[in-house]
């Protein structure tokens, strides 16, 4: 023990001497293991191709697994703040693990990047959000873009399954209040575990309520086994997914049932496809280049992308924030947070980021399109 | 004179270390110990109920759940219910609010699995663990899987307890008074008939002790540490959401007390300072060695504890105190007898010759067989009445009839002129029946005093608070001088401090006659006492029975020895295949053709 | 709720009962031969399916590697005690099953081609591989401690566990995978369907129960494990090594597992961390047999199963709820018929 802490001393020695004028530090908590693995993974893989030097400033990160659980991310932001005297703080994947961090954020005065879904997490901007931004479309974006596609299609009552967790808990939340102004009917909900082996109860249940169409909310490959049992089934209405969904394993496991589902995600989904006018192309193929030449054709998915993105908030705003103080102060975290506030027009791999003191998110309608699934493919719906 | 530290300085100087912490140590390390500390709180919990008595929970998280929930939903409400709005919750009043709720929770949860025997209680404490985990999650009310924040900070006389090393102290506190009482708990009446629960509950149901009581106990008390726990890391976190109370948090909270020791309150402390470093470290240092993936935690951790246990079996805490004892000898506290204080009140024994036990026609069966069959025997004040026969012959079962350790199938058995048929042991005992085992029934680990005065326990009346609070001490002292007597008694004066299980074969079986004795009993069942003895031990032995019986004692005794036998008893049952073959003087007996025909394969 | 609907649950909860029901017996035989109450019965199974996985996707399986490292680990451990107790001749025995046949193993799929296969090909390279995890597992874990108190052993378990899953994130990844079915054909009775892979499942698993039982009362071997979980002592008298039992005693849980897996992977999606709770379930179902019965831990899980399915259905958000609350009842029930032995702790 004596041996590491020395050790551990003797780089953090080393770390303070080269960082005395030339590094930002940045703490990144991920939850890439336990039950968000399947999202926090490629937001890990991420962070090892976000921007190494902005504005002629090294930056470094610090990336820390949470395990989905908020007692680390918690643990993991005290540490950033107190032992690292990180500059910003990134994470967590999960919207619980967000919440649970940004006290630590505010009271520390460190600005925090959350990639979560929730608006909670920024809304409303007040003496603690004023420290937190995110960059992942609020779940309320999405299910408006969903409920639009419904309406527009002549559907007039819905059946809903999603996770029994944060995930499932905040789409059912806000998809029954919109649907409810949409005049749009819920007739059945339903929830399930990540990890059920079967759902078929629920979805007798979801049949048996004879809805028009079905959503589905649940993330990465769990989301699939609702639909294939809806499928076998014999279940003939529309069925739609969340954007939880958007990687290629989703389509692997889901097969041929999955022909038809509609879903919003993110533009960088259906990057290639998008008109060369629209200005989240360029920067959204910029990511999947990025990613895949790293780890293979195929392997992107929508949540490093959202990673990315705070990487791109950060090129937007250190510069101004190193115009006001050197990194490592707490002048200069207040600063690059003004900074953050202000980005306007940045152009990240999920949307165009237009900050304000009252909006942490930015993302305007820009950053949602809907997708079909074709032939075992994302293919860009009008 | 060698240089030896009393466990007092110790004490002293830890807590010194633990004042100055937040003076020497970095923020983030305070952090740490913050954690440690809440984990080492359901860690003794756990020390308390599974090291000590014996019970394997992995639901602990959910207490913590429980405790953290109340809290958070009390302190965070606009609109009270009316009849609670007065309170005006503030943190403490909803400490108070969150043991009573997750105390009355562990006792209607143990109600029901406490009566769960061998490895159903694992698995039931899995079940109501994982139930309340997604009751935290599927209830509105709590927030649902998202959770809720804007928890108030705790404040103390009206500073505010915001940061990590406001709370520290906090914390810290907290953990050592569950250290001191739980150590104090252990130390006492009740302490000796918990820790008398793994693997001597016949025994200490056989002494009076209320079991299924004293498991209710540590369990409650080990649930209201986990909410304790949850309560202050609820404040600290200031969001509160299920994940933290999942089954996963209950298997590493066994983790901490197995690996630290399960066996010692101290271990709990290491176990879970072990866990919650080496945890952060392997985020450190593994990343480093394996590249990026921070995915490797868990299967190191996994090999590591593996490793630990292959090695050290009774956890980490009884190495350590080995090899620390090297360095910085600790002295072993040793109990002071005081002699001059009042003797505990004894029973009026019967005058000679009266009726005590009066057993008619029991019958016990197991299936077919038939251990016992249609036995009658009567034992009175002042007699010693052998039962012997070959071996199988159903004296040892004819015991636990009369003791109410078993119930017989038929036939009845009076006591004092009460019937006592069906009857535990426990109210058996009660009335002044004591036994010894002929498997000896000693706690091992614990010392011949410790080990004796269980036999004191219905002398005794003092609880579990007072005990943690040490209001016991004088009745302590009269329990303890009881249990010297005894011992010195029966000529084991010289060994009252050692460990049980330490001592010969021979001399367990008469600390067992002194834990009986302590009981103060009127009626005193011996199974097999001269087993292993020498022959000097043999006449020592013999002549205190013809004492007991010369003060009133009735004593019935069960025996091989012939020789012992034939001189001591006043009158003899013999036994053969379940029945009694031959009753009488013991010469008598010897000269009995039945009896003969047992022991020799008859007479030509 | 209609008799259809009934029906339909009835079926989804017996298909899952079935493989509960056989995790259920695997527990059962490896606490009564070990006393080792086996927590990582249910990483074998998602081992297995994921394996399969692999090999279906034309990924090299990475189980692969963890067998080959698992196998080092015991040619050492085995081979030093071997030196040191003077019989250098064993250890050519001992790397030929731990070292030679890995490394065989590995370049035989190495060199096949492995998406190619045949179905059947694939799943018994499934079985070669994850099988000899098994035994290697009890020798690593359990064998240096094998006398240990149950709440030892039953920590050791839970450590494994939690390494198996870490490796298993490590070898396939988050995200879950479901393998094609043995057979695609839908039989239509009346208002129900039965999906031909189900009709496999509950098959397979009565076979699989009724080979078990053969084993046990035919085969020498079956009958040596039977001594040892009735007599641990005796059974060493009469020249059973409990070493050579426990072994054989994993080699069955690891198979039972591992063929759970690979049966209902064409059903569900299998994650990484399915096992847990999967084996969970069998753990009930075998606890309700008190550790002991094999056919009320087989009825136990049919009851699980069941329970699960309806549940699901009448409130899907407790379902957990229910499932871990109604089986408290019953082991109060099953604990109050069971004599009650204490202490040989």
């Amino acid at each position: 023990m004596k041996f590491n802490k020395a050790l551990l001393a003797a780089i953090g020695l080393a770390f303070s001497v080269g960082a005395a004028h030339a590094q930002i530090k940045v703490g990144v908590t991920v939850s890439a293991t336990g039950p968000a693995a399947s999202l926090g993974i490629p937001e890990r893989n991420t962070a090892d191709l976000m921007p190494k030097e902005i504005a002629g400033q090294a930056i470094q990160y610090i990336v820390l697994d949470d395990a989905s659980d908020t007692t680390s991310a918690v643990k993991n932001i005290r540490r950033f703040v107190d032992e690292d005297r990180v500059d910003v703080v990134l994470g967590s994947t999960t919207t619980p693990n967000s919440l649970a961090m940004i006290e630590v954020a505010a009271e520390s005065r460190t600005p925090m990047i959350s990639w979560a879904a929730s608006s909670r997490i920024v809304e409303p901007v007040d003496d603690v959000r004023r420290w937190v931004f995110k960059t992942p479309q609020n779940d309320q974006h999405m299910a408006t873009a969903i409920i639009e596609h419904m309406t527009n299609h002549g559907i007039k009552t819905v059946g809903f399954i999603g996770f029994a967790d944060a995930y499932g808990e905040g789409w059912l939340e806000h998809f029954r209040t919109l649907a409810g102004l949409r005049g749009l009917d819920v007739v059945s909900t339903q929830q399930y575990n990540r990890t059920d082996t079967s759902v078929t109860g629920q979805v007798l249940q979801l049949i048996s309520a004879n809805p028009d169409a079905i959503l589905i909310a649940g993330s990465g490959t769990p989301a699939a086994l609702p639909q294939r049992t809806l499928v076998e089934r014999r279940y003939a209405g529309k069925i739609y997914q969340t954007h939880g969904v958007a990687n290629n394993d989703f389509l692997r496991v889901c097969g041929r049932d999955c022909e038809g589902t509609f879903l919003p995600a993110g533009p960088v989904l259906v990057a290639d496809q998008l008109p060369d006018s629209n200005p989240v192309k360029a920067s959204a193929l910029t990511y999947i280049r990025a990613y895949e030449a790293a780890h293979g054709a195929g392997s992107v998915s929508t949540f490093g992308a959202h990673a990315w993105d705070s990487g791109v908030l950060l090129e937007a705003a250190v510069p101004e924030a190193l115009k006001v103080a050197q990194p490592g102060t707490a002048e200069f975290r207040a600063a690059l947070r003004d900074a953050l506030e202000n980005v306007s027009e940045a152009a990240g791999a999920h949307g165009i980021f237009n900050m304000s003191p009252t909006d942490h998110l930015g993302l305007d309608q820009r950053a949602r399109v809907m997708v079909q699934i074709q032939n075992g493919t994302w293919k860009l719906a009008d | 004179m060698k240089f030896e530290l009393s466990p007092k300085v110790l004490m002293i100087v830890l807590v010194v270390l633990l004042a100055l912490a937040p003076l020497v140590l970095k923020p983030y390390h305070i952090t740490v110990l913050n954690y440690i500390g809440l984990y080492s709180m359901v860690a003794i919990g756990l020390v308390l109920l599974t090291g000590v008595g014996g019970l394997t929970s992995f639901g602990q998280a959910a207490f913590v759940g429980l405790g953290a929930y109340t809290t958070a939903v009390l302190t965070t409400a606009s609109d009270l219910p009316g009849w609670l709005a007065w309170m005006g919750w503030s943190p403490w009043l909803s400490l108070v609010a969150g043991l009573i709720v997750t105390g009355t929770s562990a006792y209607l949860i143990g109600l029901v699995t406490l009566r769960l025997s061998g490895h159903f209680l694992p698995l039931g404490t899995i079940a109501w663990g994982i139930s309340l985990y997604f009751l935290f999650g599927t209830m509105g009310l709590l927030g649902g899987h998202t959770g809720f924040g804007g928890i108030p900070p705790i404040a103390v006389f009206g500073y505010e307890l915001r940061q990590g090393h406001q709370i520290f102290y906090l914390i810290w506190l907290f953990v050592l008074l569950a250290v001191i009482t739980t150590l104090n708990l252990l130390d006492s009446r009740e302490g000796r008939a918990i820790r008398a629960l793994k693997g001597g509950m016949i025994m200490a149901e056989a002494m009076g002790v209320n079991t299924a009581r004293s498991r209710m106990v540590i369990f409650v008390i080990a649930s209201l540490l986990a909410c304790a726990s949850g309560w202050l890391y609820v404040h600290m976190q200031r969001f509160v959401n299920p994940t933290p109370f999942g089954i996963h948090m209950g298997i590493e909270y066994l983790f901490m007390a197995v690996l630290g020791g399960a066996a010692h309150v101290w271990g709990a402390i290491i176990g879970a300072t072990v866990i919650t470093v080496l945890k952060q470290w392997l985020q450190d240092i593994l990343p480093a060695i394996f590249g990026q993936a921070g995915n490797f935690e868990v299967i190191f951790f996994g090999a590591l504890l593996v490793l630990i246990l292959h090695r050290a079996r009774g956890g980490l805490w009884p190495i350590l105190t080995s090899l620390t004892q090297r360095v910085v000898p600790v002295r072993a506290e040793q109990r002071q007898i005081d002699r001059n204080v009042e003797p505990l009140p004894s029973r009026e024994l019967p005058s000679k010759g009266e009726l005590l036990l009066d057993a008619r026609e029991v019958t016990r069966r197991f299936g077919g067989l038939i251990a016992c069959n249609r036995l009658s025997l009567e034992v009175r004040a002042g007699e010693i009445l052998a039962l012997i026969g070959p071996n199988g012959a159903g004296k040892s079962t004819m015991f636990n009839q009369v003791s109410g350790v078993d119930v017989p199938t038929s036939g009845k058995i009076t006591f004092l002129g009460k019937d006592v048929t069906g009857k535990t042991s426990r109210e058996i005992a009660r009335m002044g029946m004591s036994r010894t085992f002929q498997h000896v029934k000693l706690l091992p680990t614990m010392s011949v005093i410790e080990n004796v005065a269980i036999g004191a326990h219905l002398r005794g009346n003092r609880g579990v608070l007072s005990a943690a609070w040490r209001l016991d001490r004088q009745e302590e002292k009269r329990l303890l001088a009881e249990a010297a007597k005894q011992i010195e008694r029966v000529g084991l004066g010289d060994y009252m401090f050692v460990e049980a299980g330490s001592l010969a074969l021979g001399q367990q079986r008469i600390v067992e006659i002194a834990r009986a004795l302590t009981s103060d009993p009127c009626l005193l069942l011996l199974d097999e006492p001269a087993a292993g003895l020498r022959y000097k031990e043999k006449q020592a032995l013999a002549e205190l029975m013809r004492k007991l019986s010369a003060e009133g004692m009735g004593i019935l005794l069960v025996e091989h020895d012939m020789d012992f036998v034939m001189g001591l008893v006043d009158r003899v049952v013999v036994m053969e295949f379940g029945e009694k073959i031959s009753e009488g003087l013991p010469e008598e007996v010897q000269k009995d053709p039945a009896v003969l025909q047992a022991y020799l394969g008859g007479v030509e | 709720m209609d008799l259809q609907i009934a029906l339909i649950l009835g079926q989804d909860g017996i298909t899952n009962g079935a493989i509960y029901a056989l995790l259920a017996l695997a527990l059962v035989l490896v606490f009564a031969v070990t006393r080792v109450i086996f927590i990582p019965q249910g990483e074998f199974v998602a081992y297995g399916a994921l394996t399969l996985a692999m090999i279906e996707n034309g990924f090299f399986p990475a189980t692969m590697w963890l067998l080959l490292g698992a196998g080092v680990v015991v040619t050492l451990a085995d081979g030093v005690s071997a030196i040191r107790a003077g019989q250098s001749r064993k250890v050519v025995g001992i790397a030929g099953v731990n070292l030679i046949y890995p490394l065989l193993l590995l370049a035989l799929v190495w060199s096949l081609p492995l998406r190619d296969l045949p179905l059947a090909v694939q799943v018994l390279l499934t079985l070669l591989i994850v099988v000899p995890m098994g035994p290697m597992m009890y020798r690593l874990v359990y064998q240096p401690i094998a006398d240990a108190p149950v709440l030892v052993l039953l920590i050791m378990s839970i450590a494994a566990h939690v390494a198996m899953v870490g490796l298993g994130l490590v070898f396939f990844g988050p995200e879950g995978y479901r393998t094609s079915p043995f057979s695609n054909a839908r039989f239509e009775i009346g208002p129900m369907f039965v999906t031909g892979q189900t009709i496999w499942v509950i098959l397979s698993s009565l076979v699989f129960i009724v080979a078990l039982a053969l084993f046990f009362s035919k085969t020498i071997y079956g009958k040596a494990l039977r001594a040892t979980a009735i007599n641990p002592n005796g059974a060493r008298l009469m020249g059973i090594s409990p070493m050579l039992a426990g072994k054989l005693t994993f080699f069955l849980a690891a198979l039972i597992g591992a063929l759970s897996g690979v049966l209902i992977s064409p059903i569900t999606t299998i994650y990484y961390d399915t096992g847990f709770l999967i084996g969970l379930k069998g753990f009930v179902a075998a606890i309700i047999g008190g550790l002991s019965s094999y056919p009320i831990a087989a009825a136990g899980a049919l009851m699980v199963g069941l329970l699960e399915s309806f549940s699901s259905f009448w409130a899907s958000a407790y379902k957990e709820v229910i499932v871990f609350t109604l089986v408290i009842p019953v082991l109060v029930w099953r604990s109050l018929t069971t004599h009650h032995m204490e202490e040989e702790e």
